[in-house]
């Protein structure tokens, strides 16, 4: 009975050592979950959130974990279980997560919920999302510049901030550029259909257009191919376009959420993440996420050095438009 | 908007659209007309007609040429009935169950299968495809002429099936017993001819006549292969079947509707950016819902069709 209760007391003793020299290394380990809407691999948005999340566990050593395919009533479900199980950090991997963000965040004080282009800022939600403006603005201006007729097309999806953004800044630059010349949107409302996206193109052209800006992912490619065969001018998203359409892209605005994610995780190792809106603009705060691609050749020399100046304008805070 | 009606080429370019939009719904619409004259329903026609862009670009990729990519194209399409078939005819499993399988199947499948074959670059690769070929006299027409007749191959496949449908349903014996098998399968068994024979060739026609569909969409307009690209081309070819009274030409009658208020709609958008686009989208399938209920009348579909066989059921 004593050997026993000093065995007992010695190797509680041993534990309680062992659990303060085990807890604050644990600490020290940050755990970060992601809640993706699509499958991991879509080839686009949600494949780009499952690589930003690998390359977080493999980069950083953080403690990662992942659930693709989330739909909407899920949603607060999935985030609630991450914050219970303990994970410090959990995404919203796009805007249609803000309001289970919001629902959830309230339960669970200790946790940080970032969304992706969210809109809300709350006590412990913060959001990241690109300053589609300022690249709206800048292909705007490259367009107004490009155009021959005056005339130039926008084709999205669906109206949703980003690509509203988007027309709007394209819209608002291609009119200062060529001093009131007109720019056709048509709205496909499919981000598949590539026949769709062609027949839009071809239509905008048909209707004199000569740059069209397509931004419905995969059925952008469509658009692209239109404005090959009429030898029109398109511009790229998300990657450098110009590698693929050589003769038809004129410049791509480059948006990388793989990149965006991993600088904002970064921070969070580092201890310095905020509660607020992280937002990427064209080379700032980080090029790798953010940035123009390659200028066509056919671009002259005056117009590149107009758009560098006014990406400078942009990020000395002189102009945001 | 009004210079589709005052200036040729616009109106040209607008029914050039409206054609192209319809072309592959047409090849889906004509497959699920024959399909449900037999007394099949094939809800996979979207599912068969993705299998048909993929088969398409796995020939044209493989083999270098269009019509490679239409044989395989319309053999991807046959599998996929094949799978509707077994199940429905031979196994008597809900038709509508397994054309949403089939649909389902061919959307997952595809993807995947396009990773492994094209290693990433289906999006940016161009296969060889049809181009236009114009016919003499026919494509002199004004307006009409380069609409119509100065079309690729596919197109004009498409024509001569609609009439070849017409003919083959209403004036052969064979076109009989399909829709004799359709009302009255149990009159056609006794007369001796093989209900599940009449059912696996139409079902099995039917899947490559929409893997044609695809083959239009990959080789005639798009030349790449891309996941999801029939989107939802199919489920609208279920709706033109019934708006065209299960009948080839009233199938493409119907589809062409839809094709000229899908281009209309592009067009509309541009003239009233006030209007939320939404109206304008809606456009095409809110005019097939009122042909639907105000030209067609109370549509009788066959009578069997639905319906699997069994012969010693009473």
């Amino acid at each position: 009975m004593k050997l026993n209760r000093r065995r007992f007391l010695g190797t509680t003793a041993l534990a309680l050592a062992a659990g303060v020299r085990i807890l604050p290394a644990r600490a020290a380990t940050l755990k970060v979950a992601i809640v993706m809407p699509g499958n991991i691999t879509d080839k686009s948005w949600s494949q780009a959130g499952y690589e930003g999340i690998e390359r977080i566990k493999n980069e950083l050593g953080v403690d990662t974990a992942y659930s693709e395919k989330v739909a909407q009533p899920d949603q607060a479900e999935a985030m609630a279980d991450y914050a219970r199980r303990g994970y410090n950090i959990v995404i919203g991997h796009g805007g249609e997560f803000q309001e289970a963000a919001n629902h959830v965040a309230a339960d669970f004080p200790e946790t940080t919920f970032i969304v992706h282009n969210g809109t809300e800022v709350s006590a412990n939600v913060a959001t990241l999302d690109f300053a589609y403006r300022q690249f709206g603005y800048a292909l705007g201006t490259i367009a107004g510049r490009m155009s021959k007729s005056g005339k130039a097309g926008f084709i999205g999806a669906q109206k949703i901030k980003f690509s509203t953004d988007l027309v709007e800044s394209y819209t608002n630059a291609f009119q200062k550029a060529t001093n009131g010349g007109e720019v056709l949107v048509a709205w496909t409302n499919d981000w598949d259909d590539i026949a769709k996206g062609k027949e839009a193109a071809l239509n905008q052209l048909s209707q004199g257009a000569d740059i069209v800006f397509p931004t419905m992912d995969n059925a952008a490619i469509g658009s692209l191919q239109a404005l090959k065969e009429k030898s029109a001018w398109g511009f790229g998203l998300y990657y450098d376009a110009i590698a693929d359409w050589p003769d038809t892209v004129l410049q791509s605005a480059i948006m990388d959420i793989k990149a965006a994610m991993f600088d904002v995780i970064k921070l969070a190792t580092e201890n310095k993440l905020e509660v607020k809106n992280y937002k990427f603009g064209i080379d700032k705060p980080d090029p790798a996420a953010g940035r123009l691609g390659t200028f066509h050749s056919a671009v002259p020399a005056e117009v590149v050095a107009e758009v560098e100046a006014l990406v400078a304008s942009m990020q000395d805070g002189s102009f945001q438009p | 908007m009004i210079d589709i009606l005052t200036d040729p080429t616009q109106l040209a370019d607008f029914l050039a659209t409206s054609l192209r939009l319809s072309v592959p719904i047409i090849f889906a619409a004509l497959g699920g007309v024959l399909s449900e004259r037999s007394g099949v329903f094939n809800i996979g026609l979207e599912g068969m007609l993705l299998a048909g862009c993929f088969g398409a670009a796995v020939g044209a990729y493989f083999f270098g040429t269009p019509f490679a990519g239409v044989a395989v194209g319309m053999f991807f399409g046959l599998l996929g009935a094949l799978i509707l078939a077994y199940l429905s005819i031979t196994l008597g499993v809900s038709q509508i169950v397994s054309g949403i399988a089939i649909n389902m199947l061919m959307l997952g499948l595809t993807a995947f299968l396009s990773r492994i074959v094209f290693e990433g670059q289906a999006n940016t690769m161009t296969l060889s495809g049809f181009k236009p070929i114009a016919i003499p006299l026919l494509s002199q027409i004004p307006v009409l002429g380069p609409v119509f007749f100065n079309q690729d191959l596919l197109v004009y496949v498409m024509y001569a099936m609609v009439a070849g449908g017409l003919w083959l349903m209403y004036r052969t014996r064979w076109g009989l017993n399909v829709r004799a098998v359709g009302e009255n399968p149990r009159a056609v068994d006794t007369a001796g001819i093989s209900v599940v024979g009449l059912r696996y060739a139409c079902v099995l026609t039917s899947g490559a006549i929409a893997g044609l569909g695809g083959c239009y969409l990959v080789l005639s307009q798009i030349f790449l292969f891309s996941e999801h690209m029939s989107a939802g081309k199919g489920f609208i070819a279920l709706a033109a079947v019934i708006l065209g009274r299960w009948n080839p030409l009233g199938a493409l009658l119907a589809c062409l509707l839809f094709g000229v208020f899908d281009a209309l709609q592009l067009r509309l958008q541009f003239a009233n950016p006030e209007v939320p686009y939404q109206a304008f989208v809606i456009l095409p399938y809110a005019v097939s819902i009122l042909a639907l209920v105000g030209l067609v009348g109370k549509p009788t579909p066959p009578a069997a069709v639905g319906i699997p066989y069994k012969r010693e059921a009473k």
